[in-house]
């Protein structure tokens, strides 16, 4: 160890840590207490602990790793921090590792014809990407995209999984600038070569205006959406033609020379409230739909009655939406500044939001909560930038800055990689993220 | 002498007929007698003197009385005496009445010569034969001599054996007359007072004249000359009681009083302190400005202080960082005086910069006037007008977020979409694109052989049609934005039939023909003069068009349903900028290069003129309330009118140093902007109250930066965004950028 080699002046400075982890046991260390100097920052501990490590198991390869003291994480030197909080360095300080979330790999860019306007990885086995071609892509890894789905006629603005339990194969939704609304079914085990092109199963139209966003129930059956009109509609996604209104498609059929059938679907209910184009949507639980508008407010709805339970307002444009966090709760918000707000709508009495993260410099484009960790973001913004955040920290974790131009969506995917999709025609993927 | 034996005879016969007594006793008190008789012809001619001019008469009547007196000589005082005497024995003979009276007369006249005699010595000492003549000396001094005194032949009169009290007590017991004597003291010998005298006593202590014959009332003989006389009456000065006071100085007393009275005259002054003179005060005090002269004191040089000093304390000395501090300081605030330190007054060296503080003096004295300046002690900062803080202003435009990037020449127009998801922009490049406003996408580009001058968007979000504005014709386009059935309604809208016959009457031609476009998918609008400005009326319907080369039909308004163009009915003045529709009533402002004008389109006449005072006026908006109207000119000012308060502008805003190019009204926010060549836009606070009492508020917010300037051209055109506070600017360097609060 190299602690041997220090002299008196600098022995007045030490603290005695003990570093505890929650990893596996190949990741742990001894929990004895060690003196460690005090001025080593992150790098210091690092290359301590895996040097602890290396001690027990001699073939280990060395990995970052971030720490937490008291739940927060040490982003400068270890006496600055604890001045900062004023932590005392007298007794034996616990020192919480883990493993640095950053993105370790950077995959090859799957390029396409035009800006990616949406992405989705909700779905482990591929990502869902929608193009200002007017096309939607399905891609099983980085460069490889095994479907395309057309039909749209213009921008597609939103591109959404739907979980259906029960059905064969995959469906998924796309809100575009056409006004419609388009669900497409496809089996994601075929592996051919060539893209396929597949056509939508069924077309949702209502909306007056260009669909913004698109989310789906986490059963599935339904899809809300939001839009330029400044409505939410929600309609059903499921393909047997009861509902549906069979003249019409007979009619869509004749018009559209289709080579399948395609049903079109009506809004099962309308959501009126927002006075401005609704720019995001999330339904996370059976019952609650979260929406964001320019008209600088989130609302939370009521899905049952269409009903508009709460409020939050921002003074700020809102462009995306998501929620998240300690227990699904906390509602993440960027728009039309360099400032991502999180807000805790359990608290009473306060619209002011708990966590406000601005380390962007432009408009911030989407965010997303990781899903499994309560404590992860990933945002994007105008500037060109993917960041990961921390709650614990106000400091980004990672700043990916693969794009050239505009990112204008990003996403978690398989829960170790982030995808995000620009203006400069890129779905960038960043793998070998370390969360948990 | 014979005649004083003849009175003496007469004495004595009278005398033998008063009593023996009496006879005696005027022996004894001839002398004593002489003394008194003195005395009472002394009273008589005391009153002589000032009211009895007749009293001589007797006398000058009486000549044998005035003979007999020149002879009287040594023995005098004897006659006297006796006749004195006889005087007296007469008064106390009184009564006889039967030869009294011509004794009375003859005595009277005999007394009277004697008085005359008398009086003739003026001194009463020379008549008086005292046996004693040491004259008045005290006689103390002679106390202890033998003798009192000398007499007439210089023989010492000896003093008489003095008598002891009880023996003189005893005798004045014995004697009845004791009470009558007196004792003379000057003479040492005894007087007594003798009838007569008594009765001349008792006469003065009654008030009476002393002789019993004076007559008081004598008839009054005028011895005065009348005529004649040379000199005035009496030389006496006017008597008081003469005097007349004026009436016109117990007027002015009156008044003067009246005045005191009143408080106007002041009578009681305070007393004047007295006044110090202060050493080191400061000259410009009251006193001078008292006198209301413009004495200006010349400025009281620094007192020497304690860094002054040849040794001043440490702290006084400035440490070498300070006086290399001293160097990064202007010259005129660099202290002029840096405190050393030196050993003793030996050491101290010459004064390095006298010259040139003599120098500095002269030319202070040389080139500054001694005029009183006048100085308002004002802080500058209480002179600004109370506005309110930027931050409680918010939202407003702050700072840059996104760019449109695409066009290749100077972006001169740019619109917005009612909705605000969309924004057209016009260019020099002679494309029009429209861009998504969230993402900065292009989604369109029309490409025109001309540049393009104006965009801008059909207000009705349902038709979302723009109107562009080449050289000399204006395009209706089809954006195609809308769904289904507005496609539908915009086609039919802009379809047009037959292009050959545009208008039924032949002068209209002229001014505008209609066409339908097909490869713009439109319709296009054929001007005869270039158009500069396209405005939309806010039903989306009609539209204006200006010419500026136009002359008097300058100002067209279409119809677009009906494909109608018509000129307007008013006579314009002037050369036509641009016209704005009122946001609510109809009425249109046309702004010529001087002036607006504010037509009513329903009764055709004119509103108002509002006179500018500019001298070329670029841009014109209208506040979505209507009331109000701010003008940019190309001098860089801007000019906010309230409509109903006067045809002056309210505000003046000199702000940019180059020409305005477009200034703009928020439609919900209380925000307006100008842009200018200057590469900047302004964003200010422009509250206008729903209270007509109260005036708009004007508070300036913001300077945006950020475009380049390109052939001299900076910021050409800026629009809010309709629902949120966002400013778009389309610069000369062909980018459109968003502000963002």
């Amino acid at each position: 160890m190299d602690i041997d080699g220090v002299n008196e002046e600098e022995n007045s400075r030490r603290v005695q840590v003990r570093f505890v982890t929650k990893l596996k046991p190949p990741l742990t260390v001894p929990p004895l207490p060690i003196a460690i100097p005090s001025n080593l920052t992150r790098l210091g501990l690092s290359t301590l602990v895996n040097n602890l490590i290396q001690n027990g198991n001699h073939d280990w390869n060395t990995q970052p790793f971030d720490f937490l003291i008291d739940g927060e994480l040490v982003r400068m030197s270890l006496d600055k921090f604890l001045l900062a909080k004023s932590i005392s360095a007298e007794k034996i300080l616990e020192i919480e590792y883990i493993k640095a979330v950053a993105p370790r790999k950077e995959e090859e860019p799957s390029l396409h014809d035009d800006w990616v306007s949406s992405v989705d990885g909700s779905d482990p086995r591929f990502i869902v990407t929608g193009c200002y071609d007017s096309l939607a892509r399905v891609w099983k890894a980085a460069g490889e995209c095994t479907h395309i789905l057309e039909g749209h006629s213009d921008v597609i603005a939103s591109v959404g999984v739907i979980n259906r339990k029960g059905v064969e194969g995959i469906t998924v939704a796309t809100a575009s600038k056409d006004r419609t609304l388009r669900l497409w079914k496809f089996d994601i085990e075929d592996s051919i070569n060539n893209p396929i092109r597949i056509r939508a199963f069924k077309i949702l139209r209502g909306h007056t205006k260009s669909v913004q966003c698109v989310a789906a129930q986490n059963t599935g059956d339904m899809v809300c959406s939001g839009s330029w009109d400044s409505t939410i509609k929600l309609w059903q996604t499921n393909d047997s033609q009861s509902d549906g209104d069979l003249v019409s498609i007979k009619k869509r059929k004749g018009n559209d020379q289709a080579d399948e059938s395609q049903l079109e679907g009506e809004a099962v209910s309308t959501l009126v409230g927002h006075t401005q184009c609704v720019s995001s949507v999330v339904w996370p639980q059976q019952e609650t739909i979260y929406s964001a508008s320019w008209d600088h407010s989130v609302r939370l709805w009521d899905a049952e009655t269409g009903k508009n339970s709460s409020d939050i307002f921002c003074t700020k444009v809102l462009n995306c939406l998501d929620v998240g966090g300690e227990s699904s709760a906390l509602i993440a918000a960027g728009g039309s500044d360099p400032i991502l707000r999180i807000w805790d709508p359990r608290k009473p009495g306060t619209s002011a939001p708990v966590f406000q993260f601005s380390s962007h410099t432009s408009w911030i484009s989407a965010c997303k909560w990781h899903e499994k960790s309560w404590f992860h973001l990933v945002s994007s913004s105008y500037d060109g930038k993917v960041m990961l955040w921390d709650l614990r920290t106000a400091w980004p974790l990672a700043v990916i800055e693969s794009h050239k131009d505009k990112v204008l969506c990003a996403d978690w995917w398989k829960g170790d990689s982030v995808i995000s999709g620009g203006a400069d025609s890129k779905l960038c993927i960043s793998s070998g993220i370390s969360v948990l | 002498m014979k005649i004083k034996e003849e009175k003496k005879k007469r004495q004595s016969v009278r005398n033998s007929k008063s009593e023996e007594v009496e006879e005696e006793q005027h022996s004894i008190t001839e002398q004593n007698k002489l003394k008194l008789k003195q005395k009472q012809k002394q009273l008589p001619s005391h009153s002589d003197s000032d009211s009895d001019p007749d009293y001589g008469s007797p006398y000058v009547s009486d000549s044998e009385d005035f003979s007999e007196d020149g002879d009287f000589g040594g023995s005098l005082s004897e006659s006297e005496a006796g006749e004195s005497g006889s005087s007296g024995d007469e008064g106390v003979v009184d009564s006889e009445v039967d030869d009294g009276l011509h004794n009375d007369q003859e005595n009277q006249s005999n007394s009277s010569e004697s008085h005359q005699g008398v009086e003739e010595s003026d001194s009463s000492e020379d008549e008086v034969a005292p046996r004693n003549t040491v004259g008045d000396v005290p006689l103390v001094w002679y106390k202890d001599e033998e003798h009192i005194g000398y007499d007439l032949k210089g023989k010492k009169i000896k003093k008489r054996t003095r008598k002891d009290k009880v023996e003189s007590f005893l005798e004045s017991a014995d004697d009845a007359k004791n009470w009558l004597k007196v004792y003379d003291e000057y003479n040492d010998e005894e007087v007594e007072v003798t009838k007569k005298e008594l009765k001349l006593i008792n006469r003065l202590l009654k008030g009476k004249a002393p002789h019993s014959d004076f007559d008081p009332y004598a008839p009054y003989v005028d011895w005065f000359k009348w005529d004649d006389a040379k000199h005035p009456l009496s030389n006496a000065p006017e008597p008081k009681r003469r005097f007349i006071p004026s009436k016109w100085e117990s007027k002015k007393v009156v008044k003067l009083v009246r005045a005191i009275r009143m408080g106007l005259i002041k009578r009681d002054k305070p007393k004047e302190e007295q006044q110090f003179y202060h050493l080191w005060g400061d000259d410009s005090s009251s006193t001078e400005k008292a006198n209301n002269l413009s004495f200006i004191p010349a400025p009281k040089s620094k007192l020497p202080g304690h860094e002054e000093s040849y040794n001043p304390s440490l702290e006084y000395i400035p440490t070498q960082e300070e006086i290399n501090s001293y160097q990064l300081m202007f010259e005129e605030d660099r202290p002029k005086f840096i405190p050393r330190r030196y050993t003793s007054l030996r050491s101290i060296p010459a004064y390095e910069n006298a010259v040139k503080d003599v120098f500095e003096r002269c030319l202070d004295l040389y080139l500054c006037p001694r005029v009183r300046k006048k100085r308002i002690n004002i802080d500058p900062e209480s002179l600004k007008p109370k506005l309110p803080s930027r931050r409680d202003l918010k939202p407003y435009p702050v700072t840059c977020y996104l760019e449109y990037k695409g066009h290749t020449d100077a972006v001169v127009s740019i619109s917005i979409e009612a909705s605000g998801q969309w924004l057209a922009s016009g260019s020099l490049d002679g494309t029009v694109r429209i861009w998504e406003v969230e993402t900065g996408r292009c989604l369109r580009v029309w490409e025109f052989e001309e540049a393009v001058k104006f965009v801008a968007w059909n207000p009705l979000r349902e038709i979302p049609i723009v109107a562009v504005s080449v050289g000399q014709e204006v395009f209706i386009l089809n954006t195609g934005l809308g769904d289904e059935e507005e496609q539908k309604k915009i086609k039919e809208l802009l379809h047009f039939e037959t292009p050959v016959a545009p208008d039924d009457s032949g002068d209209k031609v002229s001014i505008a023909s209609w066409h339908q476009d097909d490869k713009h998918g439109g319709i296009r609008l054929r001007h005869f003069k270039t158009v500069s400005s396209v405005e939309w009326h806010r039903k989306g319907d009609y539209f204006s068009t200006v010419m500026p080369a136009g002359e008097s039909r300058a100002v067209l308004i279409h119809q677009l349903s009906k494909k109608h163009t018509q000129r307007i009915p008013f006579k314009l003045r002037g050369l036509p900028v641009s016209s704005v529709f009122h946001p609510t009533k109809k009425i249109f402002f046309i702004s010529t290069k001087k002036n607006v004008r504010a037509y009513d389109l329903q009764k055709q006449k004119l509103i108002k003129k509002l006179e500018t005072g500019l001298r070329e006026i670029s841009s014109i908006s209208v506040h979505p309330g209507g009331d109000n109207i701010i003008v940019g000119s190309r001098e860089g000012k801007l000019c906010w009118f309230d409509m109903d308060l006067s045809s002056k502008p309210y505000r003046i805003l000199k702000c940019h140093p180059k020409d305005i190019t477009n200034v703009a009204f928020h439609r919900s926010y209380p925000l307006f902007a100008s842009c200018s060549d200057d590469c900047t836009a302004y964003v200010f606070h422009g509250m206008v109250y729903s209270d007509l009492n109260q005036n708009p508020l004007i508070v300036p917010l913001e300077i945006l930066r950020g475009h380049t300037s390109s052939n001299g051209r900076g910021v050409m055109d800026c629009k809010f965004h309709p629902r949120q506070p966002w400013l778009f600017t389309a610069g000369a360097d062909s980018v459109i950028k968003l502000y963002c609060h």
